[in-house]
């Protein structure tokens, strides 16, 4: 079994899969990230990932067009993070409360469209609308290694990837992103400036929700091709385990996510050489990491200080 | 309210002090805050809420296809409809009840404990623990108040390690629950798949438990159980402990202002530890009934969500145990009716996580637009 394990498809396998695996958890903590950077925590990225998979889903299956069902996800997740904006920026309710009322509603409403648009194929079985090819690109794909871990992935995860950098640039090399980072810090005096503080939390809610829709739609259109309520499985509480993790840096963020991706794609390649290992304390790893990090940095924390506070002109 | 009751210091600053500025809405508009809200406005408030989930909601069924009148009645036929269901319906409603208050206890000290969900599970691993180890030796008189404190324990435990980590260290406890609740299920899911798993058992699951340790039903018909008893004697030492009792106070003090109670010679650290050992205890009271009265063993799937949705509960009922009491047996009777509404007139069963959802977001915005009121200037202020 051990000679099973220290080969070179061994390996192979396992950082394809932590790159395939971090897809969804990037795109939904990166998202979070830039709705937190504007003081919003948006505890529904489980829910709106749940929403955003269906969208996708249940496009594709009507149009056929997997990239209309991408279009769908993206969507549905900003329309996610357009009610939590609204709730969270506008109605200024508790951020907490309203990201586990917008889980519970987006789950439920995925499940009860899920059974009603689809209820004539649940006795033939799970339906499954197909999924992207994996692209190939001459040469690349061919080359040892790199070209079977890097270069044979999904269109979607190199969006993922690329979105890490361009997402760093507009946070902090943008005076947009500069503006919406100093509300997640001090409203009150970016108030004063004449900045919006709603306008530029709901822009970041929106982006983190069509975020987390893509995260969501990702896992249908390029992994299963099927949708069923358990499908996120806790994706959305890692991007959030990840954001705190990664301290709210992007390139922390990135590495993260690629981690607990290695530590899950480690744990499935495990188990498929018939590796006798309780794989559940591997996928339990990036909570405890996630908890030992927050009391480790907690005097470096790079939370924006007024996160999860909302803000009312003329309150304290 | 009337004016002359309440001086409106948005629109007469005392001298020399600025005014804070209230939202213009046009010219001869204006939204002011209200000094204080009255229970007939929180009571409007909430039958509009309700009234607007029903009323999306039956958007829903119309989109399925489904008759909408005939749903809602199979719906309340089956939560309230005959002994039987309505029976079924305080089944449903006993986790709720317990973590409801364990909710609401937290966060009327501003403690945010998210962790309801986990600490059910550990409740539910302590009780099938002890049962599991002593049901066969110990009598069920010993056996049963045993269950109950190893549960209650368990569940306190699992809290406590997000509350020390506040006070100790000051981290976020939203986030740590959060965290623990996945811990504690890969926990379980790792102790199902081999030191607790049942010999010869395919299935993630435990030996069912010593029938001398199964939580007695309360009526011959129906699956009732002394858990519902439990819970309400719960809900009503909560309110003791809140209202009557020094602890109650430092709680309270806790959660309107935390400065203030430390000058108050309040140890901020202490009650919040203390807090979260309470809270926990209450969801780990849940797992226990269900397990010990229900299932009777350890599975991953013995929750629906009930950590969860008694923070919504918790809220409904505005922390208030009688409101968390009711708003669990409302709830737990959607639940018990969704399934007889699902068989009868197809309309799919999850409508209900919608309907809780959506009743939990308009009771929300109309918790803070009632806050407010819209005035009319006569003059241009």
């Amino acid at each position: 079994m051990m000679d099973d394990i220290f080969t070179h498809a061994f390996a192979i396998a396992v950082l394809a899969a932590a790159i395939r695996i971090a897809t969804p958890l990037i795109f939904g903590a990166i998202g979070e990230l830039v709705a937190e950077s504007s003081g919003i925590l948006n505890l529904s990225i489980e829910g709106t990932m749940t929403v955003g998979a269906f969208a996708g889903f249940a496009i594709t299956g009507e149009t056929g067009s997997l990239w209309l069902g991408v279009a769908g996800a993206v969507f549905a997740g900003g329309l996610m993070g357009a009610i939590m904006a609204f709730m969270c920026a506008t109605v200024k309710v508790d951020q907490i409360v309203a990201g586990l009322a917008l889980n519970l509603f987006g789950g439920g409403l995925s499940f009860f469209l899920f059974r009603t648009v689809f209820s004539d194929q649940a006795s033939t079985g799970m339906r499954n609308v197909g999924v992207f090819k994996v692209p190939h690109f001459w040469g690349l794909s061919d080359i040892p290694w790199v070209g079977e871990i890097v270069f044979s992935q999904q269109w979607l995860t190199y969006v993922a990837f690329l979105s890490v950098p361009l997402v760093w640039l507009f946070l902090y090399k943008t005076r947009y992103g500069l503006e919406l980072r100093s509300v997640g810090h001090n409203p009150s005096a970016c108030d004063m400036r004449g900045i919006s503080v709603p306008q530029k939390q709901y822009f970041a809610t929106i982006f983190g929700g069509m975020m987390a829709g893509l995260g969501g739609g990702f896992l249908t259109l390029s992994t299963t091709g099927l949708w069923f309520p358990e499908l996120i499985s806790g994706r959305g509480w890692i991007a959030l385990a990840i954001v705190i993790f990664g301290n709210w840096r992007v390139t922390w963020i990135l590495a993260g996510a690629v981690f607990f991706g290695f530590l899950d794609g480690l744990q499935l390649s495990l188990q498929a050489v018939g590796f006798a290992l309780p794989y559940q304390l591997l996928l339990a790893l990036p909570f405890v990491l996630t908890v030992v990090a927050l009391v480790v940095n907690r005097s470096r924390s790079n939370v924006p200080l007024s996160l999860a506070i909302p803000y009312r002109r003329g309150q304290r | 309210m009337t004016k002359s009751q309440s001086p409106d210091t948005s629109t007469d600053p005392l001298p020399g002090q600025p005014p804070t500025r209230p939202l213009r809405f046009g010219t001869k508009w204006r939204f002011e805050k209200r000094l204080h809200v009255g229970w007939k406005s929180e009571a409007v408030v909430l039958v509009v809420a309700i009234l607007v989930a029903v009323g999306i909601s039956g958007l829903l069924i119309m989109a399925s296809g489904a008759g909408v009148w005939d749903s809602y009645k199979a719906l309340l036929q089956g939560a309230v409809g005959s002994r039987r269901s309505i029976l079924e319906s305080l089944v449903q409603a006993t986790p709720l009840i317990f973590t409801g208050l364990a909710a609401a206890v937290a966060f009327r000290a501003k403690v945010w404990n998210i962790g309801g969900e986990g600490q059910f599970f550990a409740g539910a691993m302590g009780a099938w623990w002890i049962a599991d180890a002593a049901g066969n030796t110990l009598p069920q008189f010993l056996m049963l108040p045993l269950i109950v404190v190893f549960g209650a324990m368990a569940g306190a435990l699992w809290a406590g390690i997000a509350g020390f980590l506040k006070a100790r260290y000051g981290t976020n406890e939203i986030i740590v629950t959060v965290m623990m609740n996945f811990i504690i299920l890969y926990i379980l899911s790792w102790l199902l798949s081999g030191p607790w798993q049942a010999p010869e058992e395919f299935y993630f699951q435990t030996v069912k438990m010593p029938e001398s340790t199964w939580m007695p039903t309360l009526f011959a018909d129906g699956r009732l159980h002394w858990g519902f008893v439990l819970a309400i004697i719960a809900a009503i030492v909560v309110y003791i402990l809140e209202r009557k009792t020094p602890l109650g106070f430092e709680i309270r003090g806790l959660g309107i202002n935390a400065v203030a109670a430390r000058f108050k010679g309040i140890s901020v650290a202490r009650t919040t530890i203390v807090v979260m050992l309470i809270s926990g205890a209450l969801a780990g009271m849940a797992g226990m009934v269900e397990v010990s009265a229900i299932h009777h063993r350890l599975q991953l799937d013995i929750s629906i969500g009930y950590g969860f949705i008694g923070i919504i509960i918790a809220l409904i009922g505005r922390l208030h145990p009688a409101g968390v009491v009711a708003t669990a047996f409302a709830f737990g009777a959607l639940v018990n009716g969704a399934t007889f509404m699902q068989i009868t007139t197809g309309t799919p069963a999850p409508l209900v996580d919608v309907i809780q959802g959506l009743v939990l977001i308009t009771v929300l915005i109309g918790a803070v637009v009632v806050q407010y009121r819209i005035r009319r200037l006569s003059h241009d202020g």
